[in-house]
């Protein structure tokens, strides 16, 4: 480009300067347009593939969040159930019993059913 | 010609395909790397020394482009959003290396004619140009690559590198100087 101007100047230091930095300025790439069209396609591509499974890792993420979750919130609260029925069935056991103890009608008695029922039956 | 048929500013029709570019439009992503790829391979060549690297750099330069379509605001030039970009991937370039690139610079483009001494000469002072340039400071190629080759203004240059003008300044002034000494032998009066 610039042919008229390609001469050597011998002196002028700022011209020749400027001609041969602008002469390497332009420089031809035969194919760089669709190259570079296809290389930002696949690039494209691969970061719709990378959001689409940043989303279902996300939503994986919080299905099992919720799962763990529940499932720690089952367990305490079977636990706690438990130890309640534990405790509340062991005291009411030992009060009927204590309380049966007492009554010489019914000292052989073990089975605690069977205290209840002479407990609220009054012909026995 | 009425002035609605004169054809819009280089910086109007940028924007404007930037524009498409966003919504998703290929032949304006086309015609965007079209208009700039040349000269943008040419800057990244002077700064790296090599015409394939050059054209990696400008590949991935388009992509950010391209990635960038959505949030980019006309605020700036294209050509200086390009440079900037291509600015900072030959920075990431010299790191990746561990080293800037002091080679000489692959063959340069042939010029029209090389039959005549005229043209052998000028050959022989622009190539030693060029080998000058690489040899400079980084800061200092940058800068005067961008004022002498791409004819950018102090304050894009200083816009692009991300430094003050007075910087930008410095650099071209050391450029120069440099580039006096490494080149005497051309302008000794004989």
């Amino acid at each position: 480009m610039n042919q008229p101007m390609r001469q050597p100047s011998g002196h002028d230091f700022d011209q020749d300067l400027a001609r041969a930095l602008v002469s390497g300025r332009d420089v031809p790439c035969p194919g760089f347009t669709e190259r570079a069209v296809r290389a930002i396609g696949v690039d494209r591509r691969r970061r719709t593939l990378l959001r689409w499974g940043s989303g279902v890792t996300t939503a994986a993420a919080c299905f099992l969040a919720v799962f763990v979750l529940q499932g720690r919130g089952d367990d305490s609260l079977a636990q706690r159930a438990d130890a309640l029925a534990a405790s509340d069935e062991s005291r009411q056991l030992s009060d009927i019993l204590g309380f049966a103890d007492e009554l010489s009608l019914l000292t052989p008695a073990i089975d605690p059913h069977s205290v209840v029922e002479a407990l609220i039956n009054p012909e026995l | 010609m009425s002035p609605e048929e004169l054809p819009p500013p280089e910086d109007e029709e940028d924007k404007r395909l930037m524009a498409l570019v966003a919504s998703g439009d290929d032949d304006a992503l086309r015609l965007l790397v079209h208009r700039h790829h040349v000269r943008l391979v040419g800057y990244l060549r002077s700064e790296v020394g090599s015409q394939t690297t050059a054209e990696e750099l400008a590949m991935e330069v388009f992509i950010r482009l391209h990635r960038a379509a959505g949030r980019w605001r006309p605020e700036a030039k294209l050509t200086t959003y390009l440079i900037h970009i291509a600015h900072n991937l030959v920075l990431n370039e010299w790191r990746r290396r561990g080293r800037k690139p002091t080679t000489a610079l692959d063959s340069a483009p042939e010029p029209g004619d090389l039959s005549h001494d005229s043209a052998r000469r000028v050959n022989e002072l622009d190539e030693a140009f060029r080998q000058a340039v690489a040899l400079l400071p980084a800061e200092q190629r940058t800068a005067i690559l961008l004022l002498v080759q791409q004819e950018m203004p102090y304050e894009e240059i200083a816009a692009v590198m991300e430094a003050p003008v007075s910087s930008v300044k410095t650099w071209i002034h050391r450029a120069r100087t440099r580039l006096r000494e490494l080149l005497k032998d051309h302008y000794d009066p004989a």
